[in-house]
């Protein structure tokens, strides 16, 4: 498919009818309602109550007031719609200022001045300095007199470089008029998302000179959202607009999330409404002929002989209600209050603020924070989120002599400084090959200051570091360089470039010192590439060992050399290298070849040391997350070396002995595939061996992978631990975290770019660093924190309280309901099975909404384990990963209790209130009362750490039933009229309570602390530990080493690499029964089948095969 | 349980805390989630204590309520089968709705003291007070007040007579209970006093005195027994101990106080009318003389039951206690973390 913009015609463009607006929101003022109760009311949860308070309307049937069930139901819809209305309002009004910016465009030779919203395709639209691109443009004239211009992609891809662009071959040389009056075709494909690839062709019409074909590429476009940067302007015609852009198309519309809990708690309430149906069957079918049978023996009762058609349904639909409050209503709304609260104590929290810039985390979504604690993996992107995105000169060594050694900065090293100052040869030479062999563009501030832009970093650094080495790169003019050393100003002609491959591995620049009118190569490259070329009889020795040295400190190295060049030698070698540039064929390969005949004999002069400054605590926290059973794997889009690099020094993957890097690459489908068989035989065997084995592939061999290997590439990342992808784009990062999602593996997604914020939206859990790179990542994410390190909080501590608390919450509601209904089920079989409700419309009601839901709210404060405690052992994360505490068997073992607390009260209350005390209010009463005992004391005992309000609530709770009774008593229309005031006055009740308490709990208690004791979880053990304060907190079996500096000595990872399973699940907290959960009570000893089967990977080859949904 | 209070370790907020910054959070215990905290752990010390307490309040408690239930006195008398003459017996529920004469006479032997006041209860069984029909066709509002007494929606079928609304109407007060007892203790008669049998706050604000029956009973079918038209539902206590709900199919009634007390050996002879339908249903209806405790009538099971859950925390205190002599477990033993051990040995 293709399209033709017709440049600067309205008209022949009309058909493509395509404004510039951009829109991000999700619904429109008309269809809100509907689309919003539409998306509400697929929520399972939220049809049921609506059936129900639908069926409350019919009062035949209908055991308790239809307000009670009205009222929260409407309040829930009304919170979360206007909650998604006004999110829904703030994206507007961000799309309306982006859309009614305005911009320059030319229409027929004039210049006007429209929105940006206004722009159509084929416009002329002109940018100066410093301007955000509205739409995607090809480029048809700058001010630069050879077509070039530079942009800023960051918003784009994530890298903060300056990019050139050129104006295509056909529109050089034309002059600004013309260009206003500029007409002719484009033939685009339609728009993708693919920020790499622009295969489009142009053609100008006459009078424009030639009627040529021009082919167009990546390079000769802006595209939206980047920035034009020293150029003074462009101008380009617009061919991409609004939504259709390439930004726009790989903008994906974020999805609601739900959390794995959620959908447990779903899976559940989905469980439990069967429950609920065959109950409801059972007893309809028994009210049924019970009413055949007994009911018409019943005189009193004068059941009609002849009943309308929907008699027979009468009483399984009012068994439907009383059974209704199974599914416990208040549960949605007690879940997003303390999911609020979840997402408050992320953003309290003061440990978890820059310190720097005093920004403290935010958590933009609110409802997802138990899915941080059962995070698998981690997609990390590299610059800005691991590193700090400044690359930084600290140590060379130059001629055999070592600087910066002592205080690990050479800027600073005296001894350096006196050598520049004495003009010692080797040091300006080295000198001036960090400041000109580079392809920097120094561009002078408003300041007066000069500032670099480098297409990379470490160029960047180096020429920074030579600038404060007063060799300073001045300005570059066309072809001339200008470098001031100590107030002299020495100029120097480039004659050629020999550009930067990753095969060469080394970069070299010819120029000619216009002083002395000498030719001399400069390169500067990885020791491999450099070493071997050094000049005859020079002594590399003290070179190899300065690279070993400050590789074993992390630090990059480059080495750097120089040659002066015989004037022939260079201009023979000038016309090789002309010819090879023009060569269609094999170019790259040729102008390698030609490239090595002049890099010989190059005499080294010495070894630069940069470092890429990791943030700080990175290692530590990657370190204690992989502890903690995650998988780490890194994406980026910058350069294999550096990524590997950075992958190294990070504890991302171990140096060789231990670890090993399986490289994917290939350019061809079936080099990708050798290439990936290879690497899967290797997992597959090294599965059982403690190694550390990763596996790097690149963005070209990825797309590949995955397109046509998939399965495998799906195999692979599932036996993968580590993963290196380098070179990906935006939409590539997000396709990896889609393949780990389609694997039911949890993601978590971090990075700080523009580039990232197609992962972060698809991933399970977007984080976004708030850092140096914009705040788009930070604005599309689920959580923005500051740095990096605060990650291990943001899991450890708040994912993995959150998923605690939300375990018991959630179980804990189901519980309640679950007793008061089995209560209500066995009063059934005692009052002919017609559906009476034991309990009052009040107490009903209440019993959710007072009675019950305060104490269990406060459980949003407990704290299993102190903080410390998970830092030291990040494995106890491994009761959430894998779910341990809310599960079906967890939850059956709350319906057994529930099951067991309803028959302790059912039956103590009706022989303790039998004969002459069985009235009806007071048995109900003394019913309720038991359950709101019982749940006190479960609270209680399921309680880790009882504070202030813990008590409060509880006692206070149980005082507030009784105040609230009272008051309920003391109204003479009430049906409750006296009620409590008689019970209360009777030794019975009180007697009565008691027993409930003991004989509830008692059973309960005494298997909770034979578990606690003899089979204890290692959620106990630590607990025990913690709180005797036993041996285990100075056990330090984790040696936290804080690495504030690089300088000491890196010991291979023997922290992370000691010995383990290789597999995501470790195996020994496998062993232990899965009934040895926290809260669970019931049946013990069931077989481990259950949960061996949930994990993912068992150390076979077949184990991975079964988990992947798509096989 | 043995509890220590964590220590809050906010060092590090106290210093950013220093810094004043607009976006840094306000730092106190609650919002850090360092509130001090009570962390009990379940030692066996504190368990099979607590335990041990538990056992050594019920026991006594038990025992305590079943001297209770064995002081009260009771005499249970089933009179339904035995109150059809022995040839209606093939029929009864055509005798009970026939118009035969219901007399029947009972004689009681007293074999323990009681002391007044002696409870007279009818007992029956098999009855569904509860029954979702039955129970909710009453209207609270009518009986309250006359100017409610059209309000007679939740009655049906028993709401109106001719057009004319019932007073009381529903379900319950028209089957109300219509046997009736008249006893007398060795050939003289012993006074049953059927006042003050009706809670207090019924009687005051739950039936007025100014409601008096209306169309009662004057339906196609006739149920129970008849109300007194002059008399104010305040005062018709039958009805309103009726009109009380019971939530179990078995129940007892209040039917009045004998305030004299009855010595061992004494006989009491009942005049019964036997006009209540049961039989239709095979329900038993009972006449119950009955003395109270503290706990109120005679109930084993709350003896019973606190002795057996006393009994069984003892054992589990010694069960836990012989758990702990003979398989000692060091709490919080680092050695049991899995990942503490060596993996080769990892079970």
């Amino acid at each position: 498919m293709k399209r033709f913009v017709y440049i600067n015609d309205d008209e022949a463009s009309k058909e493509l009818s395509c404004d510039n607006r951009i829109s991000n929101t999700k619904y429109t003022l008309w269809n809100f309602l509907p689309k919003n109760l539409w998306e509400q009311f697929s929520r399972f949860m939220n049809q049921y109550f609506l059936l129900i308070a639908c069926l409350q309307l019919w009062s035949l049937i209908t055991p308790v007031n239809p307000a009670s069930t009205w009222g929260p139901l409407i309040f829930i819809f009304a919170v979360s719609a206007s909650k998604e209305a006004w999110d829904d309002y703030h994206r507007f009004l961000s799309d309306k200022k982006a859309n009614e910016k305005e911009v320059w465009i030319v229409k027929q030779g004039i210049k006007k001045h429209i929105q940006a919203q206004e722009i159509q395709v084929g416009n002329i639209v002109w940018l100066r300095e410093n301007d955000e691109v509205p739409c995607d443009l090809v480029l048809l004239g700058t001010s630069d007199p050879q077509g070039v211009c530079y942009v800023e992609t960051a918003a784009l891809d994530g890298e903060t470089d300056l990019k050139t662009r050129v104006i295509p071959s056909a529109c050089v040389g034309i002059d600004l008029e013309l260009l206003h009056r500029m007409k002719g075709v484009l033939e685009c494909p339609v728009p993708d998302k693919d920020i790499r690839r622009f295969d489009a062709n142009m053609r100008l019409f006459p009078p424009f000179i030639d009627n040529d074909v021009c082919s167009l590429t990546i390079k000769n476009t802006l595209l939206q959202s980047c920035y034009l940067r020293n150029t003074e302007w462009a101008c380009g015609v617009s061919v991409y607009t609004g939504n259709q852009t390439k930004l726009g198309m790989s903008r994906g519309i974020a999805e609601p999330k739900l959390t794995a809990m959620d959908a447990m708690i779903d899976k559940l309430t989905g469980a439990i409404f069967v429950f609920q149906i065959v109950v409801v069957m059972v007893l309809g079918v028994a009210g049924n002929v019970w009413k055949d049978t007994e009911a018409r023996k019943q005189w009193y009762v004068q059941y009609p002989e002849k009943a309308p058609w929907y008699e027979l349904l009468v009483i399984p639909l009012r068994f439907e209600l009383l059974c209704s409050i199974m599914i416990p209503i208040s549960i949605k709304v007690s879940l997003d209050l303390v999911k609020g609260l979840y997402a408050k104590f992320i953003e309290w929290d003061v440990e978890m603020v820059d310190q720097e810039t005093g920004t403290a985390s935010y958590a933009a979504n609110t409802a997802i924070s138990e899915d941080l604690g059962q995070v698998e993996y981690i997609l990390t992107d590299k610059t800005g989120t691991l590193t700090d995105n400044k690359m930084i000169f600290r140590r060379c060594c130059i001629g055999g002599t070592f600087y910066g050694n002592e205080n690990g900065d050479a800027l600073k090293d005296a001894h350096l400084l006196s050598a520049i100052t004495s003009g010692s040869t080797d040091v300006i030479r080295f000198l001036t090959v960090m400041a000109i062999c580079n392809t920097v563009i120094p561009v002078r501030g408003k300041a007066g200051d000069i500032v670099y832009k480098a297409q990379s970093q470490d160029e960047e650094a180096l020429v920074i570091a030579a600038a404060r080495l007063h060799m300073v790169f001045v300005g570059k003019n066309a072809n001339f360089l200008e470098i001031r050393l100590n107030g002299s100003t020495i100029r120097y002609e480039v004659l050629e470039i020999l550009e930067f491959t990753s095969d060469r591995k080394r970069m070299s620049v010819v120029v000619k010192d216009c002083q002395d009118g000498k030719i001399i190569l400069l390169s500067k490259g990885a020791d491999e590439s450099i070493l071997p070329y050094a000049c005859a009889g020079q002594q590399t020795r003290t070179i190899t060992e300065a690279v070993e040295h400050y590789a074993q400190l992390g630090l990059r190295t480059l080495c750097l050399a120089w040659r002066e060049l015989e004037e022939d030698e260079y201009l023979e070698w000038s016309v090789k290298f002309k010819e090879a540039s023009s060569v269609l064929v094999d170019r790259e390969w040729r102008i390698a070849e030609v490239c090595q005949k002049l890099e010989h004999d190059l005499y080294i002069l010495g070894v630069t040391a940069i470092e890429d400054r990791l943030q700080d605590g990175v290692p530590e926290t990657i370190e204690i997350l992989r502890k903690a059973g995650i998988n780490f794997w890194m994406l980026t889009g910058d350069k294999q070396n550096t990524a590997i690099q950075i992958a190294l020094s990070c504890n991302f993957i171990s140096p060789e002995p231990k670890g090993q890097l399986l490289l994917i690459d290939g350019k061809t489908e079936e080099d990708v595939s050798r290439s990936l068989e290879r690497v899967l035989l290797t997992m597959r065997t090294t599965t059982s061996e403690p190694k550390d084995v990763a596996f790097v592939i690149d963005g070209w061999a990825l797309e590949i992978a995955v397109k046509h290997y998939r399965k495998d590439f799906v195999e692979l990342a599932i036996l993968s631990r580590t993963a290196i992808c380098c070179r990906v784009t935006p939409s590539q990062k997000a396709q990896l975290v889609e393949i780990l999602k389609s694997c039911d593996y949890r993601t978590l997604a971090i990075g700080d770019g523009g580039n990232d914020v197609r992962m972060i939206q698809q991933a399970d859990i977007g984080v976004g660093i708030s850092g140096r790179e914009g705040l788009q990542a930070a604005r599309a994410a689920d959580y923005s924190i500051g740095r990096f390190r605060f990650l291990k909080r943001l899991i450890l501590v708040h994912g993995r309280y959150s998923y605690n608390r939300t375990a018991f919450l959630s179980q804990y509601s189901f519980y309640k309901s679950l007793l008061i209904c089995f209560i209500q089920i066995f009063f059934s079989f005692i009052s002919g099975v017609s559906g009476t409700s034991l309990f009052n419309s009040v107490s009903l009601m209440a019993y959710n909404v007072f009675y019950t839901s305060v104490p269990v709210l406060v459980s949003v404060i407990d704290k299993d384990l102190s903080e410390a405690s998970v830092m030291q052992h990040p494995q106890i994360l491994f009761y959430c990963q894998a779910g341990r505490l809310l599960n079906p068997s967890t939850f059956a073992g709350w319906f057994g209790r529930s099951l067991f607390h309803a028959i302790v009260v059912f039956v103590i209350t009706i022989h303790a209130y039998a004969n002459e005390k069985s009235e009806m209010e007071e048995l109900g009463m003394v019913a309720l009362s038991g359950c709101i005992w019982l749940q006190a004391f479960v609270v209680a005992q399921e309680t880790n750490s009882f504070t202030v309000l813990q008590h409060l609530s509880i006692w206070g709770n149980l005082v507030g039933f009784y105040v609230i009774n009272f008051l309920f008593s003391a109204i003479p229309s009430s049906g409750m009229y006296t009620i409590m005031f008689r019970l209360c006055s009777q030794p019975c009740y009180w007697i009565t309570m008691f027993l409930i308490v003991g004989a509830g709990m008692g059973p309960i208690f005494a298997l909770k602390y034979y578990r606690y004791t003899y089979r204890p979880s290692k959620i106990n053990i630590l607990q025990q530990a913690e709180r005797t304060g036993g041996p285990i907190l100075t056990l330090g079996n984790i040696e936290t080493q804080p690495r504030t500096t690089l300088e000491e000595e890196v010991s291979p990872l023997s922290i992370i690499t000691q010995p383990k399973n290789r597999s995501p699940v470790y195996e020994p907290l496998l062993s232990d029964s899965p009934n040895a959960t926290r809260r669970s009570f019931g049946p013990t000893g069931t077989p481990l089948e259950f949960f061996q089967s949930q994990s993912r990977l068992s150390s076979s080859s077949s184990g991975y095969s079964r988990n992947c949904k798509d096989n | 349980m043995s509890s220590n209070t964590a220590s809050s370790s906010g060092g590090s907020g106290d210093s950013s805390a220093a810094r004043k910054n607009s976006k840094r959070p306000k730092y106190s215990k609650f919002t850090q989630q360092e509130l001090p905290a009570c962390k009990p752990i379940l030692t066996p010390g504190w368990v099979i204590s607590t335990f041990l307490i538990v056992s050594v309040i019920f026991i006594p408690l038990g025992v305590i309520s079943l001297f209770a239930s064995q002081d009260v006195v009771e005499i249970v008398d089933r009179y339904d089968n035995d109150c059809i003459p022995a040839p209606a017996r093939t029929n009864k529920v055509a005798f009970i709705q026939g118009d035969a004469p219901k007399a029947c006479n009972r004689t009681l032997t007293v074999t323990k003291r009681m002391k007044q006041p002696i409870y007279v209860y009818y007992q029956l069984d098999n009855f569904y007070q509860n029954h979702r029909r039955y129970v909710k066709s009453r209207s609270d509002s009518q009986l309250r007040s006359p100017k409610f007494e059209n309000q007679i929606s939740a009655c049906k079928p028993e709401d109106d007579a001719g057009g004319q609304p019932i007073v009381p109407c529903g379900l319950i007060a028209w089957s109300l209970f219509n046997d009736t007892y008249t006893l007398s203790r060795n050939n003289t008669p012993l006074a049953v006093n059927k006042k003050g049998i009706a809670w207090k706050s019924d009687k005051e604000h739950k039936f007025g005195n100014k409601v008096f029956p209306k169309n009662f009973q004057k339906g196609n079918l006739t149920g129970g027994a008849t109300l007194n038209p002059d008399i104010p539902l305040s005062e018709q206590e039958d009805l309103i101990v009726w009109m009380r709900t019971a939530a179990l199919p078995t129940f007892r009634k209040l039917y009045g106080k004998i305030e004299t007390d009855l010595e061992n050996g004494d006989t009491i002879q009942v005049t019964l009318q036997n006009n209540y339908n049961t039989y239709s249903f095979s329900g038993k209806k009972k006449l119950v003389l009955s003395t109270t405790s503290w706990l109120g009538g005679k109930n084993d099971f709350l003896g019973i039951a606190y002795l057996t859950v006393g009994g069984i925390c003892f054992f589990l205190a010694l069960a836990f206690t012989i758990m702990y002599l003979v398989k000692p477990r060091r709490l919080g033993d680092p050695s049991y973390l899995s990942w503490n051990r060596n993996p080769g040995g990892g079970r």
